[in-house]
C-alpha cells in the first residue's frame, strides 16, 4: 500500500505540474492577447480636464483615475470607453473614501448602462516621473486581477506644449512572474529572467477611436479655438526642467555605483575574515598534534560570518527606466525644436 | 438677466454617450450638469446620466440616484454644483417642465442643455435654455424655456486635444501619437491658412474682390508682428539656440550609452 501511495502521490505531481504549465500558457495568452488600446475621445477629454482642474488647484500634482471599459477578444483590443477621477490618496480617509466611491460608481453605471469593468487605471506624470515603485505596485494589483490591465499616462505639460501625450503601459510577463515571488529583485534573479530595465514595462499603442455620433458632435464644436500651442519655438524651460531631472537621475544610478562597490568589498572583505579563520583553526590544530593534544573541530565557520545579503536591484531599474525615458523625451523636443527654429527662420530672413 | 454660459465639449459628449447606450424604450435620455457659476455666467464642467423612463403619458426618473452621484461628484470634484440638467432631442413638453422643477429645488436657476441626435435640422444642434414663469398670477400660470447664448471654451490642454481629434473626423483613422506626425499636421495647416490668406490678398490686388478694411488692418497687425531685427541677431540668436540644442542631443546619446553599460552590471553581479 505504501507503494500504492507513493504511485498516487507522483500521478498526483504530475497532474498538478501540467496543469500549472497550461496556467502559464493560459497567463501568458493572456498577457499577450492585447495588441492594441482603442480610447474613445470622450475618455481624452475627461482626463485632460481632471488634470487642468487639479493643476489650478495646486502647482504640481498627480491625477489618477479608473478606467472603465471592455476587452474585445477577437481583434486582440482593449477598448476604454469610460473612466472617472480617483481623489489623491494623501489622507488615510481619502483611500477609505475612494474605495466606497469605486464601489457605488460600479453599481451606478451599471443602472445607465455604461462598462463598469474596471480595464486598468490612468495618471498624470510630471516630465516622466512616473515611474516609482508606488506606480509598480499599482500596475501589478490591477494586473493581478484581470491579466489584461493597462496603465494610462498622461503628460499634461507636453500637451500644453502642443503635442497630446498619451501612452499606455503593462508590466511584462516576465517582471510579473517574479514580482509576485519577491518584491525586490537581486541580480541573480534578473540574469535569470533576462530582465533589463528596457524590458521592465511594455508599451501598448494606443488609438484613439469614436462612435460615429461622437465623429458628428466633433464636427459640430469644430475650430471654436484654434491652438498654436504646437509651433511653440523651444525656449521654453521645458528643457531646463528635463535637464535637472536627468541630472537627479544621474545622481541616483551614481549613487547606486557606490553602493555596490561597498557591497563588492564587504563581500570580498568577508571571504578574507573566512579564510584567514580557516587557515587559523589549521594552524592551531598542527600545534596541538604537535604538543600531542586533541585537534580542536574545524569549525564551520561560514555559519559565522554570513555575506551581507545582495542588493536590491529594484529600484536602479526603475531609475535606469526613467533615465531612459528622460533622454528618449529630450531627445524628440530637440528634434521638433530644430525644426521650429528653421521655421522661425524663414520668417525673419 | 442675460446668462452667458460657457461649455466644456465633455458635456455634450455625454450626452451622445447615454444616448448610444440608452434601453430602447426610451426616447430619449436625461442626466445632470455639474459646473459652477461665476460672475454672471454659467460654466458647466461635468455631466452624468440619471436613469428614466418617459411613455406619452407618464415620465420617472430616479431622483434619489440623481442625489446620491451627485453627492459622491462633488466630493471627488470639489467646487463643482448642480447646475442644470440636459437631455437627448429638441423636444420640450410637459415632461421638461416636470424634470426640470426636480431641478430647480437643487439650483436657483438650473439650465437646460439639449443636443439634438436626430438632426432635425442636418446637424446636431446643441441648444441651452432657462425657464422663466409666464402667466397671469392666481390665473393660469406656466414657464417657458428661453433660449440663452452659449460659447463653447476650454483650457490650452483640450483645445490641443479638439485639434488632435480633428484628424478623426473626415477619414476615421486614428491618429498618431507621434510628436513629429502632430507637428507635421500642424505645419500643413497653418501653410494651408496662409495659402488662403495670400489667395484673397492676391484677389483684391487684381481688382476682382472687394477690400475689406477690417481684415486689410488685421492682415497688416499679423505682418508688422514678426519682429524687425536685422539679419546678423537673428542669425546669432538661431545659431545660439541650435548649438544648444545640438550640445544637449549630444550629451542624452553619451547617457544612454552609459545608461547600456549600467545595465551590465547585473549581469557581472
Amino acid at each position: 500500500s505504501k507503494q500504492w501511495y507513493q504511485r498516487r502521490v507522483a500521478i498526483t505531481a504530475g497532474e498538478y505540474k501540467s496543469y500549472l504549465s497550461t496556467m502559464a500558457g493560459h497567463e501568458e495568452k493572456l498577457f499577450e492577447s492585447i495588441q492594441c488600446v482603442e480610447i474613445t475621445s470622450q475618455v481624452i477629454m475627461k482626463i485632460t480636464r481632471h488634470s487642468q482642474h487639479e493643476l489650478e488647484k495646486q502647482l504640481d500634482p498627480h491625477v489618477n483615475g479608473v478606467l472603465l471599459g471592455l476587452i474585445n477578444e477577437n481583434k486582440g483590443v482593449l477598448e476604454v470607453t469610460h473612466c472617472f477621477p480617483l481623489m489623491n490618496n494623501e489622507i488615510d480617509e481619502d483611500i477609505e473614501t475612494n474605495r466606497e466611491y469605486q464601489l457605488e460608481m460600479e453599481r451606478s453605471l451599471r443602472l445607465v448602462n455604461i462598462d463598469y469593468q474596471q480595464v486598468g487605471f490612468y495618471q498624470s506624470t510630471y516630465l516622466n516621473t512616473h515611474c516609482d515603485r508606488n506606480f509598480l505596485e499599482n500596475v501589478f494589483v490591477y494586473l493581478e486581477e484581470m491579466k489584461e490591465a493597462i496603465a494610462v499616462i498622461y503628460d499634461p505639460l507636453k500637451t500644453k506644449l502642443g503635442n497630446l501625450n498619451i501612452r499606455a503601459f503593462k508590466l511584462s510577463l516576465p517582471a510579473f512572474r517574479l514580482y509576485r515571488e519577491e518584491k525586490d529583485f537581486t541580480a541573480t534573479m534578473l540574469k535569470d529572467n533576462s530582465l533589463t530595465f528596457e524590458n521592465l514595462f511594455k508599451e501598448i499603442p494606443v488609438m484613439v477611436k469614436n462612435s460615429a455620433l461622437t465623429n458628428v458632435l466633433l464636427c459640430e464644436i469644430d475650430r471654436i479655438q484654434e491652438s498654436t500651442a504646437c509651433l511653440t519655438l523651444p525656449t521654453s524651460s521645458y528643457l531646463e526642467k528635463s535637464m535637472q531631472m536627468l541630472l537627479s537621475g544621474l545622481d541616483e544610478v551614481n549613487q547606486d555605483l557606490q553602493k555596490i562597490n561597498l557591497h563588492q568589498r564587504n563581500v570580498y572583505k568577508q571571504q578574507q575574515q573566512l579564510l584567514q579563520n580557516v587557515q587559523k583553526r589549521k594552524i592551531e590544530n598542527a600545534q596541538r598534534e604537535k604538543d600531542g593534544l586533541n585537534p580542536l573541530p574545524e569549525e564551520d565557520f561560514s555559519k559565522q560570518f554570513k555575506p551581507p545579503p545582495p542588493l536590491g536591484r529594484l529600484e536602479p531599474l526603475l531609475s535606469s527606466n526613467r533615465i531612459a525615458a528622460h533622454c528618449e523625451m529630450i531627445e524628440e523636443h530637440v528634434r521638433n525644436g530644430i525644426g521650429k527654429l528653421y521655421l522661425a527662420d524663414s520668417f525673419m530672413s | 438677466k442675460q446668462w452667458y454660459q460657457r461649455r466644456v465639449v465633455i458635456s455634450a459628449g455625454n450626452v451622445v454617450d447615454n444616448f448610444e447606450r440608452r434601453e430602447d424604450s426610451n426616447k430619449r435620455v436625461i442626466g445632470t450638469l455639474l459646473g459652477r457659476y461665476d460672475k454672471g455666467t454659467v460654466i458647466i464642467s461635468e455631466s452624468f446620466a440619471v436613469p428614466h423612463q418617459e411613455t406619452d403619458e407618464e415620465v420617472s426618473m430616479d431622483m434619489e440616484y440623481a442625489n446620491r452621484i451627485g453627492e459622491l461628484q462633488k466630493k471627488v470634484n470639489t467646487n463643482l454644483y448642480t447646475v442644470g440638467w440636459y437631455s437627448s432631442g429638441i423636444v420640450i413638453n410637459e415632461h421638461s417642465s416636470l424634470i426640470h422643477a426636480f431641478y430647480k429645488c437643487q439650483c436657483p436657476t438650473p439650465v437646460h442643455l439639449t443636443v439634438d441626435t436626430q438632426f432635425k435640422e442636418q446637424k446636431m444642434k446643441i441648444n441651452t435654455h432657462i425657464s422663466l414663469p409666464i402667466g397671469v398670477k392666481g390665473g393660469s400660470e406656466g414657464c417657458i424655456f428661453t433660449p440663452v447664448q452659449y460659447t463653447v471654451q476650454g483650457s490650452e490642454a483640450e483645445q490641443v486635444s479638439l485639434k488632435f481629434f480633428n484628424g478623426l473626423k473626415l477619414n476615421k483613422k486614428s491618429p498618431n501619437f507621434n510628436d513629429r506626425e502632430q507637428l507635421l499636421s500642424n505645419c500643413t495647416d497653418m501653410l494651408s491658412q496662409l495659402n488662403l490668406v495670400l489667395d484673397h490678398v492676391k484677389k483684391v490686388l487684381s481688382g476682382s474682390v472687394v477690400p475689406d478694411k477690417e481684415l486689410g488692418r488685421q492682415l497688416m497687425e499679423v505682418v508688422q508682428s514678426v519682429p524687425n531685427l536685422d539679419t546678423d541677431t537673428t542669425t546669432n540668436m538661431l545659431n545660439s539656440h541650435m548649438q544648444d540644442l545640438l550640445a544637449v542631443e549630444y550629451l542624452t546619446y553619451l547617457t544612454r550609452q552609459q545608461l547600456a553599460i549600467n545595465a551590465r552590471i547585473n549581469q557581472v553581479l
